[in-house]
């Protein structure tokens, strides 16, 4: 066979989302690959210019479809740093304990999605089944599983249910079983190794050059973690170890998102401790009636009416799932953000794929492309 | 109650068809239809029919065996709402395939597109008329029966490429490639060691090798040569963790990405009809085929068609094999199948025609008992 390009997308089971990836082989070698990506844009920063502070959330739910949350948190942050409101330090642990249950939903989901493109069809459908638990979860707070719009500026939209803390505590023991269960169906085998090892390598320095963020850039070696060095909600409060591995490759990325999934049930426990131990408010007081509270006082009828802000610029950095997403928001002083602009550590991790994809085989293609866990939503926004 | 075969009962059913259908006749052809040649032509058909019915219905009842299985290593259920639990989900999937609309891609080539999947289906059937199923329940007592089997079993890549290549689609030309590739490197580990149970038994007719196996099972003494053919099975049946060429990850659906409606049905049936002939293979080499040891109680083996009985038992619980090691492993890469296939399997399969051509020569081995005299 001689030289030809293929296309690897829009539709092909190897994208997880809606992307191309075109790549030049030469039977069954890489030369050259070229990602192709904007099949998912809906110009979410642009409809955020015409949407009160608090619409933009639901807008941030459709951004990443496994995690949520995040990027609610990431926006929150901004948005509040460029209004000037401080959130109760409940919302804020509440916060955390959303980030970290989703990072464990997201990574199971890149667990099951991974071990399909190995051609391991029991893991799969194992992580689906532990997902659902965490999902269940989302749903008895926030009413939703999977676009949660739960986070307000200025706090979040309500309090735990009754009995919510005991049932995490039996979910995350669950949780932490199941772990040792995935390990032992992928590290316990042979092919698996066969498979990863030394596969898709991206050394810390080409990392750092293309701006890949996230388990990619720690499983070569950086300890580099935005929940540790630019600590944001309350993780300065908590316990918890950067999860960091040697070898840049598929196995490498594996064993950082497995002991991620620990390091969160960690946090989360730690948090769920602190939650049952601070009763208060988990929203600001005194938010106009167009940040939305449900139940601001209706007192001074004009003052929650007109109130505004005044002007400002946020930003904020948050550590997705995927990798660090930053936030900018700036804040003319009306009711609608003035501008909005994010950037998805998954685009440049996608975007660096020349690097670990050429010189190995077509068959290499979805675990390496798995490894770098695809969220296309963001991608494109 | 030993003499009953397959040939028998069609026999006895085309005689009584045919003196029903001749006292109806008035008297002039009454001769004629109940002549014997008329007969025997009857009877073959029949007889064909009935292995035709029952491989599929065992293929479709084997799609149903792994889905059920494969189920429960996964934590769910599998089929359970067409027919009791899931029965015939299989034929619901397959009527529908069957009224789908049977297309061709535009640049594809005409007779290449639907020779390919037809002439796989077929010989892949032909296959079942060669195997024995149980004592006196086969077309005939062929000298060469096990070399015929495996002949029409190695066509498969020639028409799988021939699919792929007239689909004109780079995703099926690859999955093709791959697919000769690996069937041509694992045709070779495949052969050694049926040549292993050869040496054993003295023939390639199947029917003596199941009946050379009644001392002991052939699996014991030649473990190495089951290893070998089991391994080497995964890859001719295109199974996981060797199921590269139709690898959906990424070739979308390897060599079949073109196929839709009844031609894929095709694909997908002579897949499981070759797991099916991969399984009943294993049974008949190396796991006494339709016989068991002496020491099981005379209950059991007593009953009527209790050889194809407990030759269908050890074919699905073969299968079930196959099911498990998809269930559980993951998928290798190309170069390193072929690396496997050349460097580790022919090896292997050369030790393990060592070994059986030792075991003649020993004759005695102390757990399993003797070898009879072998090309009796």
């Amino acid at each position: 066979m001689s030289e030809m390009w293929i296309n690897m997308g829009p539709q092909h089971p190897m994208t997880h989302g809606l992307w191309n990836l075109r790549v030049r082989i030469d039977g069954e070698m890489i030369l050259d690959v070229d990602p192709e990506m904007g099949y998912l844009h809906r110009g979410i920063e642009k409809i955020s210019e015409d949407r009160h502070y608090n619409e933009v959330i639901t807008l941030m739910d459709r951004c990443c479809y496994v995690a949520g949350l995040s990027w609610e948190h990431l926006y929150i942050l901004a948005a509040e740093e460029a209004l000037h409101i401080e959130p109760p330090e409940r919302a804020k642990y509440l916060r955390m304990m959303c980030d970290e249950f989703q990072r464990i939903g997201s990574h199971i989901m890149w667990y099951s999605a991974f071990v399909q493109d190995i051609g391991l069809m029991t893991p799969f459908l194992y992580g689906m089944r532990d997902r659902d638990l965490i999902l269940d979860l989302f749903q008895s707070y926030t009413g939703a599983r999977m676009t949660y719009e739960y986070m307000r500026v200025g706090g979040v939209r309500n309090d735990l249910p009754l009995g919510f803390t005991d049932q995490a505590r039996k979910v995350l023991d669950w949780l932490i079983d199941r772990f040792r269960e995935y390990d032992q169906l992928c590290l316990g085998s042979t092919i698996f190794h066969r498979r990863c090892d030394q596969l898709g390598v991206l050394k810390a320095n080409d990392c750092i050059t293309h701006g890949v963020t996230g388990p990619m850039l720690r499983s070569a070696g950086v300890k580099r973690d935005l929940r540790k060095d630019r600590p944001y909600a309350a993780y300065d409060q908590v316990d918890f170890d950067v999860a960091v591995a040697d070898g840049a490759d598929v196995t490498a990325r594996y064993l950082v998102r497995m002991e991620e999934m620990r390091q969160s049930v960690r946090i989360v426990r730690q948090t769920l401790d602190w939650l049952d131990r601070h009763p208060g408010p988990v929203i600001a007081e005194n938010l106009p009636r167009w940040l939305g509270a449900p139940y601001a006082p209706i007192g001074d009828e004009g003052y929650l009416l007109k109130r505004r802000y005044p002007k400002g610029v946020g930003f904020s950095s948050v550590e997705e799932p995927h990798g660090e997403a930053q936030a900018y928001v700036v804040n003319e002083g009306g009711e609608h953000p003035y501008r909005v602009k994010f950037r998805s550590p998954v685009f440049a991790n996608i975007s660096a794929a020349r690097q670990y994809l050429v010189g190995y085989h077509v068959a290499d293609i979805p675990p390496i492309m798995g490894s770098v866990d695809i969220c296309v939503g963001e991608v494109d926004r | 109650m030993s003499t009953v075969t397959l040939y028998s009962v069609s026999s006895d059913i085309a005689t009584a068809v045919l003196n029903a259908v001749g006292s109806v006749l008035p008297a002039p052809y009454r001769a004629d239809v109940t002549a014997p040649t008329t007969e025997t032509g009857l009877a073959v058909l029949i007889f064909t029919v009935i292995l035709l019915a029952a491989s599929m219905i065992n293929t479709i009842m084997l799609i149903w065996w792994e889905r059920k299985l494969l189920g429960r290593f996964m934590d769910r259920r599998g089929a359970m709402h067409v027919g009791y639990a899931g029965l015939l989900q299989n034929f619901a999937d397959g009527f529908k395939l069957f009224r789908k609309h049977t297309f061709r891609p535009r640049e594809a080539d005409s007779v290449g597109f639907f020779f390919g999947p037809t002439a796989y289906m077929i010989s892949s059937l032909i296959i079942f008329g060669i195997l024995p199923i149980s004592s006196g329940w086969s077309m005939g007592l062929l000298p060469l029966s096990l070399l015929l089997a495996l002949v029409i079993f190695s066509f498969a890549p020639l028409f799988i490429f021939v699919s792929a290549w007239s689909s004109n689609n780079k995703y099926s030309l690859m999955g093709g490639m791959r697919s000769a590739a690996q069937m041509i490197a694992y045709e070779v580990p495949l052969l050694l060691a049926v040549v292993a149970v050869v040496i054993v038994s003295g023939s390639f007719n199947l029917t003596t090798i199941v009946a050379e196996q009644q001392n002991y099972w052939f699996w014991g003494p030649l473990f190495v040569a089951l290893i070998v053919f089991v391994a080497a099975m995964l890859a001719e049946m295109e199974r996981i963790p060797f199921d590269l060429p139709e690898a959906e990850a990424e070739l979308v659906e390897g060599w079949n990405t073109e196929y839709g409606g009844m031609l894929f049905a095709f694909f997908m049936f002579a897949d499981y009809l070759r797991g099916l002939v991969g399984s009943i293979l294993v049974v008949l080499l190396f796991l006494g085929g339709w016989t068991l040891p002496t020491w099981v109680p005379s209950p059991l083996t007593a009953f009527p068609l209790a050889g194809i009985f407990w030759f269908m038992v050890k074919t699905y619980l073969v299968f079930g094999l196959f099911v498990w090691i998809r269930a559980s492993l993951p998928r290798v890469r190309t170069d390193q199948l072929l690396r496997l296939g050349w460097n580790r399997m022919i090896p292997l399969a050369l030790l393990s025609v060592f070994l059986a051509a030792a075991l003649v020569t020993v004759r005695c081995v102390p757990v399993f008992g003797c070898v009879p005299s072998p090309g009796v």
